[in-house]
């Protein structure tokens, strides 16, 4: 075991010795958990929020207090512009609608809420329809807000009774009784507004005329939590991959050098010498997964389900890969021809086996080419510790296969390699 | 010590080693001596059990299976390859190939630093090995053998690619092993080596032992006469008194100069001697294993 660790710390210093490694087994898996969990966590992307360009033809104090209502809304994210400018964006697809504000619209209750001409235009795409409706709903809440505003004034609604007054005694089609009983209500109305005072006048309704109760109900999720539960399972197989590759190399370089046959002809065994290369690798995969490990729960808070679990999948991915390592170390003479057949097939395994792109988003006929790559368990196992609940018994079958898998190419590559060295 | 007995070893159609026998004692030196592609690294592999035979035995220490712990610990082999980490200083390479042989604490400590002086690397010992220069690397590769201070020492080309220096520091270091009482087996291709280390020479050409015995035997059987050119004092001499004194043959005779070979010079030039005849210049060049080489097989041990 001395000379196994012995073995091992030499082969972990030989290995950082040199910085493109140190970037291929650390820095390159760890790159790649930020990248792509920072691109599907939205890192960079505007506050949400629906874009809408303003246009107020009115420019009249009711039109804007009501352009204010609309900015303040959480919801949205307002531009004001000119009518053709609002429409070009909408055109090119900048913003989902623009709120046309026309003439006459802060003319009083008649203008808000009817007649054949309405003051209020929603341009928009017909494909965002959707996008439609939940802004007709923010413009009347907000209509409503701004004209529960208005009954508070009370000058403002004697304004109002004036108008309608005039308009009462103007028309022609009431009859002197019908029209007597408007004009005493306005009168009667009037007197209530001019008696009031300014603390006893209440409208009759506030500004919550049309708001909700609103409850927050977390809606169960059966995939991940957060993308970097994604992204970190797929880091950990190319540190794997990383270490694999590194160590095969160094096993052909150390037979092209000479240091594996004065290895030999010392007081070890071939399978001590294999084992502390194993040994080594096993090591170093195990410290760059503890590494990410740390950073994804303290720096990207990411859940993990089940710790136990993890180092159970994370050993036994370790320990499949350790295997192949030996494998691929006999796939060629030199480190050159190691270094690209090695790399041509790890890519290939982690092209089909979910390490470049999420297994869920794969059809399904390249899903079920995946189950004859080592990173496709290696995944699944690691996925099932940290987000898919996996139970031991669930674990076992992926676990299971990955430690098939190292076994038999660790049995091959150790026969190969007895072969090529006589 | 050490017996190989009918060892043959083939690679597809080549016969890399062919019917090879030959016995090392205890403390002596022995040499295997080829060009390029003769067999030696062949041979060095089989007797440290790097590589299995296709006929014959290899015997260590009593043992025919070198590859068992106790021959193991007793070998010390130098591969002709730089077989050390490039990546590692000179002690870090001394230390773990220490810890491999089982050495450790003070022991190991006192034994890389007594390696690094003789390797005269002390001051660079913390240094990476890619920063040292040929000869260095190859001090350090040879030290790296003897560290665990083994009883047999297979030695396959250690000086090839050195500079005069690092070349004199390893000849001492082994000249030291010698006189410490080790077995030694020294590959080599340069003669002067195998004339000065070695107590006995097997010639070895195309997977061949051509002929093996001490030095001084393989030039007397095959190396040929010595060749003796002398000058006389008084610009003239008398011919017929000079072929009197010489047992030699193709002897060339001018004004005041002879020259001629034999297979026993120094007995000619007593006869000179004694006979009053006085020399300006001597010059006596004596056959060497360059001359052994060609005559058994016809071409030069560097062709």
């Amino acid at each position: 075991m001395r000379s196994a660790l012995l073995l091992a710390i030499k082969d972990v210093r030989v290995i950082l010795s040199d910085k493109g490694n140190i970037f291929w087994v650390f820095g390159f898996p760890v790159v790649f958990a930020l990248f792509f969990g920072a691109i599907f966590s939205g890192f960079g992307r505007e506050p949400s929020g629906m874009r809408v360009a303003v246009v107020d033809e009115d420019g009249s104090e009711f039109s804007s207090l009501y352009v204010s209502r609309l900015e303040a809304h959480e919801s949205l994210k307002t531009e004001r512009l000119e009518r053709k400018d609002a429409m070009d964006r909408v055109r090119k697809g900048n913003v989902a609608a623009a709120v046309i504000i026309k003439p006459g619209f802060g003319g009083g209750f008649g203008a808000v809420f009817g007649g054949s001409d309405p003051k209020l235009e929603i341009a928009s795409d017909p494909a965002r329809q959707m996008e439609g409706g939940y802004l007709q709903g923010i413009l009347a809440k907000a209509q409503f807000e701004v004209l529960s505003e208005r009954f508070s004034d009370r000058d403002w609604m004697r304004g109002q009774i004036g108008s309608w007054r005039n308009e009462v005694e103007a028309a022609g089609g009431l009859g002197d009784t019908q029209a007597s009983l408007f004009l005493n209500f306005f009168d009667s109305l009037d007197t209530l507004l001019r008696d009031a005072n300014d603390e006893n006048f209440q409208p009759g309704f506030d500004g919550d005329i049309l708001n909700f109760a609103k409850t927050d109900v977390q809606r169960q999720r059966e995939g991940p939590a957060t993308p970097f539960q994604i992204t970190f399972p797929q880091a950990m197989i190319w540190a794997v991959l990383g270490c694999t590759a590194t160590f095969g190399i160094s096993i052909v370089k150390e037979r092209t050098n000479g240091t594996f046959q004065r290895l030999r002809v010392g007081p070890l065994g071939r399978a001590h010498i294999l084992g502390g290369k194993g040994l080594a690798c096993a090591a170093t995969c195990a410290f760059v997964i503890c590494i990410q490990w740390i950073a994804a729960r303290i720096i990207f808070k990411m859940p993990i389900d089940n710790s136990l679990l993890l180092v159970l999948a994370g050993a036994c991915t370790i320990l499949c890969f350790a295997g192949f390592m030996m494998f691929v170390s006999t796939l060629g003479r030199t480190e050159q021809s190691v270094g690209g057949a090695g790399w041509a097939m790890l890519m290939i395994m982690a092209m089909i086996g979910g390490g470049m792109m999420p297994l869920f988003v794969m059809p399904p006929w390249l899903r079920s080419v995946s189950h004859i790559s080592p990173v496709k368990w290696g995944i699944y196992a690691i996925e099932g510790a940290i987000w898919r609940h996996f139970t031991f018994a669930e674990i076992a079958g992926p676990c299971a296969i990955l430690l098939a898998i190292g076994t038999v190419f660790f049995s091959l590559g150790v026969i190969l390699l007895r072969r090529q060295d006589n | 010590m050490i017996e190989a007995v009918n060892l043959t070893k083939r690679y597809g159609d080549i016969v890399a080693l062919d019917d090879v026998t030959f016995g090392v004692e205890k403390g002596e030196t022995f040499g295997l001596l080829g060009p390029n592609g003769a067999g030696k690294t062949t041979a060095i592999g089989l007797l440290c059990g790097l590589l299995t035979p296709d006929g014959g035995t290899v015997s260590l220490a009593g043992k025919t299976d070198p590859t068992v712990t106790e021959v193991r610990l007793s070998l010390g082999v130098v591969p002709q390859t730089l077989a050390i980490y490039e990546e590692l200083s000179a002690e870090q390479n001394l230390r773990f190939f220490g810890g491999i042989y089982g050495l450790s604490g003070s022991e190991l400590k006192e034994r890389v630093t007594r390696c690094l002086e003789i390797a005269g690397l002390g001051e660079r010992r913390k240094e990476r090995v890619s920063k040292y220069s040929g000869g260095m690397k190859r001090r350090l590769n040879m030290v790296c053998g003897l560290l665990h201070e083994p009883t047999i020492l297979l030695l396959d080309e250690p000086t090839v690619g050195v500079d005069p220096q690092s070349r004199n520091l390893i000849f001492d270091t082994i000249e030291d092993m010698k006189s410490q009482g080790r077995t030694i087996i020294y590959t080599t291709h340069y003669m002067e080596e195998a004339q000065r280390l070695c107590d006995r020479v097997a010639i070895l050409d195309h997977g061949k032992i051509l002929d093996m015995d001490t030095v001084g035997n393989l030039i007397a059987k095959h190396g040929g006469p010595s060749h003796v050119e002398a000058e006389f004092e008084d610009g003239t001499c008398d011919s017929d008194r000079v072929k009197a004194c010489v047992d030699g043959e193709h002897i060339q005779l001018d004004k005041s100069r002879i020259r001629f070979e034999t297979s026993r010079p120094m007995e000619s030039l007593a006869e000179l001697n004694r006979s009053g005849l006085r020399l300006s210049t001597l010059k006596v060049e004596t056959a060497n294993l360059e001359d052994v080489f060609l005559n058994l097989t016809g071409r030069r041990l560097r062709d």
